[in-house]
């Protein structure tokens, strides 16, 4: 037999090398940032060895948080290709440079500096995270670079400093309107069960606002249920939550773990409504759940329907290429990038943007963005001087699935 | 907490409890073998479950380097298994023959053997990104034939509903164990193995071939790493290439507390584990891991060698 001594050595350092490198999901620690980033030190021409403006795209594109970064990676990319044939920023072209966030905090501050210090962009869009965010995006604000959220919905995100602003309308607008479909297509719904993935920043402010919503309303919370985002077995929660009874069930999580704790809930009988929360938000739950997916409601900061020509040309080169309906966190990272296109066309206007040293461009790049009014593919928004959008439209979707579960779509409520 | 809810939350503690003893064996295996543990087996996890779910659509998806393309075959739910498992198994050992053997031969320090395994797991994730996509897979809801979603063992008054697939997982892992027990206890090739877990030099000495059984090893536990893989994909669907990683870490408490090298002990550890978390409170639900790595630190502190491990006794 082996020595345990030694294997005891052995067995922690495993556990310990595996716990810090392989954490595919958010383990809700809060990296610090000792270190102030640098500001480029670049006064000389801000377009790029190819002759584009560079505007950095900080999504996640590894770690189970690529779900929902692979979907922002596509609208970006639609938007760079859209906005180029249509002569970029006055003629000259736009670049995206891309980095991969990861899933965790440490992953979205190493690429906020790589496109802060290494490919000096005018800009980022990201990260695709609140979780993220929170940590980041202090990175870009030392830096005095902009910074438009895509998909953070998280509480107080505009607030992280002056340089930051968000695309995505926050869950305490959005996720309400979920919940008051659910009590118009049942009114007698009076007991409700509340699960959210408690390592996530996101999930747990969303789900604040989901309890606070469920109590306006004056309905009886009869539990809360927690679990990790990394999670794939949710019986034992299920099953407690089952027990009392409820007529309703909201969920705050992401896309694998949401789909399967609906899948696990449904198979153990469950047949009332589900509310989910925007984590739920894409196409990438339907291959979990498949016709279990049926029924879900979730609210929606956008429609494929919504009218406006830059829609239907966005939603017609999403489809092109894709073969289903573009979704709410593809809009919403077109949405990112158009921004940032028009403050610069506008800034252009007033002063060419290639004759402005890095650190003027970025100052002036992040008032123009506030000051402006962009009709998106999200309908027309703006921006509050702390960086929160202005958005008119929202909605709810309710998930249809054929009948064996290989094909699902949003379909809009009225 | 009720009858029903002790009942229904006991059920559900043995059906994860036995799938986290289905995974640790191919952890203990590996570890009485060679003394290391393969961090790779999360990793090899996830791979038998991939291939399990191409070999019974005949597809790999629609993500990834892999997009739409086809198999020129698609196989029953059962004969997939088998053949995902051994492909899984080979996988195995082709790790075996790249990350383990040159530094078993070079007389390395475990703890770099560790580390190499802790790359391939790395290097595997990724590459199932790469060809696949970070999407989640689903097996088609008939793969178990026409089961009902769900088996009530209560009264229609007080249902105690429990999976189906949670049923079939518990029933095959029992099966697994006893196959395995079997085959080491009671074979030529079971007891070779153990003789090179009490000794590998001197098994060498009487004529065991040391590095064939030591390959047989790591295909056996990467067999039942892709086996448990895909009963598991099977009932919360293939999430993504992280997959196993919470597995991976369950699985080594398991083993630690069973006792290092046991198989007995691991499946006792692999209950327990799963038995425990079955009964956190609802309200601290969340916080399941804590509890399985506590109880593991609690087992390092008043019983090193585990449930059923065997106490190290060095002469002087």
């Amino acid at each position: 037999m082996k020595k345990p001594g030694a294997l005891t050595t052995t067995f922690l350092a495993s556990v310990t090398i595996l716990l810090t490198a392989c954490g595919g999901g958010n383990n809700g620690t809060n990296v610090g940032n000792t270190s102030p980033t640098q500001t480029a030190n670049n006064t000389g021409s801000t377009t790029n060895s190819s002759g584009a403006i560079p505007i950095g795209i900080a999504f996640a594109q590894t770690s189970n948080v690529a779900l929902l970064g692979q979907e922002q990676v596509a609208g970006a990319k639609i938007a760079e290709k859209y906005f180029n044939n249509k002569g970029g920023i006055n003629g000259t072209p736009i670049k995206l440079v891309f980095q991969d966030t990861s899933g965790d905090e440490a992953g979205a501050i190493n690429a906020f500096q790589t496109l802060i210090n290494k490919d000096k962009v005018v800009g980022i869009v990201g990260p695709t995270l609140s979780q993220q965010a929170f940590s980041a995006d202090p990175v870009a604000e030392r830096a005095k670079v902009p910074v438009l959220a895509a998909s953070n919905t998280a509480n107080k995100i505009p607030e992280i400093g002056d340089y930051i602003a968000r695309v995505s309308a926050p869950s305490s607008i959005v996720a309400p309107n979920s919940i008051k479909a659910a009590l118009k297509q049942n009114p007698n719904i009076k007991k409700v069960a509340v699960f959210y993935a408690q390592n996530d920043s996101y999930s747990k402010s969303e789900t604040d606002i989901f309890q606070n919503t469920v109590k306006a309303q004056g309905l009886e919370l009869v539990t809360v249920q927690k679990f990790q985002t990394s999670d794939t077995d949710f019986q034992s929660q299920a099953t407690n939550a089952l027990n009392l009874k409820p007529d309703l069930i909201i969920i705050s999580g992401l896309a694998a773990d949401g789909g399967n704790l609906v899948r696990q809930l449904r198979e153990l009988g469950y047949k009332g409504l589900i509310v989910g929360g925007n984590g739920l938000n894409t196409s990438n739950i339907f291959p979990v759940c498949k016709a279990l997916c049926d029924g879900i409601l979730i609210a929606q900061a956008y429609s494929p329907e919504h009218p406006g020509e830059i829609n239907s040309t966005f939603r017609k080169a999403y489809t092109e290429q894709f073969k289903k309906e573009p979704p709410q966190f593809t809009a919403q990272a077109f949405a990112a990038v158009q921004v940032y296109v028009e403050a610069l066309q506008a800034l252009d206007k007033k002063s060419k943007v290639n004759n402005l040293a890095l650190p003027q461009l970025r100052n002036e790049l992040n008032k123009q963005i506030l000051a402006g009014k962009y009709n998106t593919p999200l309908g027309e928004i703006a921006f509050t001087p702390v960086g929160e959008v202005v958005q008119k439209d929202f909605y709810v979707a309710q998930i249809k699935m054929d009948k064996d579960g290989s094909q699902g779509k949003f379909a809009f409520l009225k | 907490m009720t009858l029903t809810l002790f009942l229904q939350q006991f059920l559900n503690g043995l059906s994860i409890g036995s799938v986290y003893a289905i995974f640790a064996l191919g952890y203990t295996l590996v570890y009485s073998i060679l003394g290391i543990i393969n961090l790779a087996h999360g990793a090899i996890f996830t791979l038998g479950a991939y291939f399990t779910y191409a070999l019974m659509g005949g597809t790999f998806g629609f993500n990834g380097l892999l997009a739409n393309a086809t198999l020129p075959i698609k196989l029953p739910f059962a004969i997939a298994l088998i053949l995902g498992s051994s492909l899984a198994g080979l996988v195995g050992i082709a790790m075996e023959r790249i990350a383990f053997q040159p530094l078993r031969r070079k007389g390395s320090d475990p703890l770099l053997t560790v580390v190499s395994s802790l790359g391939v797991a790395v290097v595997i994730v990724n590459l199932i990104q790469y060809l696949v996509g970070a999407e989640s897979y689903t097996f088609p809801a008939d793969a178990y034939g026409n089961l009902p979603a769900s088996i009530n063992f209560g009264s229609p008054e007080n249902p105690i509903p429990i999976r189906s697939v949670q049923i079939v997982i518990f029933a095959v892992s029992v099966v697994i164990v006893a196959i395995l027990t079997y085959f080491i206890n009671s074979t030529k090739y079971g007891k070779a193995m153990q003789a090179i877990a009490e000794d590998a030099t001197t098994a060498s000495l009487l004529g065991i071939n040391t590095d064939g059984f030591i390959v047989l090893t790591f295909f056996i536990s990467s067999f039942l790493a892709g086996l448990a893989g895909t009963l598991v994909a099977s009932s919360v669907s293939i999430a993504g290439p992280y997959f196993g990683i919470a597995f991976g870490l369950r699985g080594l408490a398991v083993i630690v507390l069973g006792g290092l090298g046991s198989i007995p002990g691991a499946v006792l550890g692999g209950l327990v584990i799963g038995l425990v978390e079955a009964f956190v409170p609802g309200e601290y639900s969340g916080y399941k891991d804590a509890v399985a790595f506590a109880i593991l630190f609690v087992m390092l502190l008043v019983r090193p060698q585990g449930l059923l491990g065997r106490r190290f006794i060095q002469k002087v």
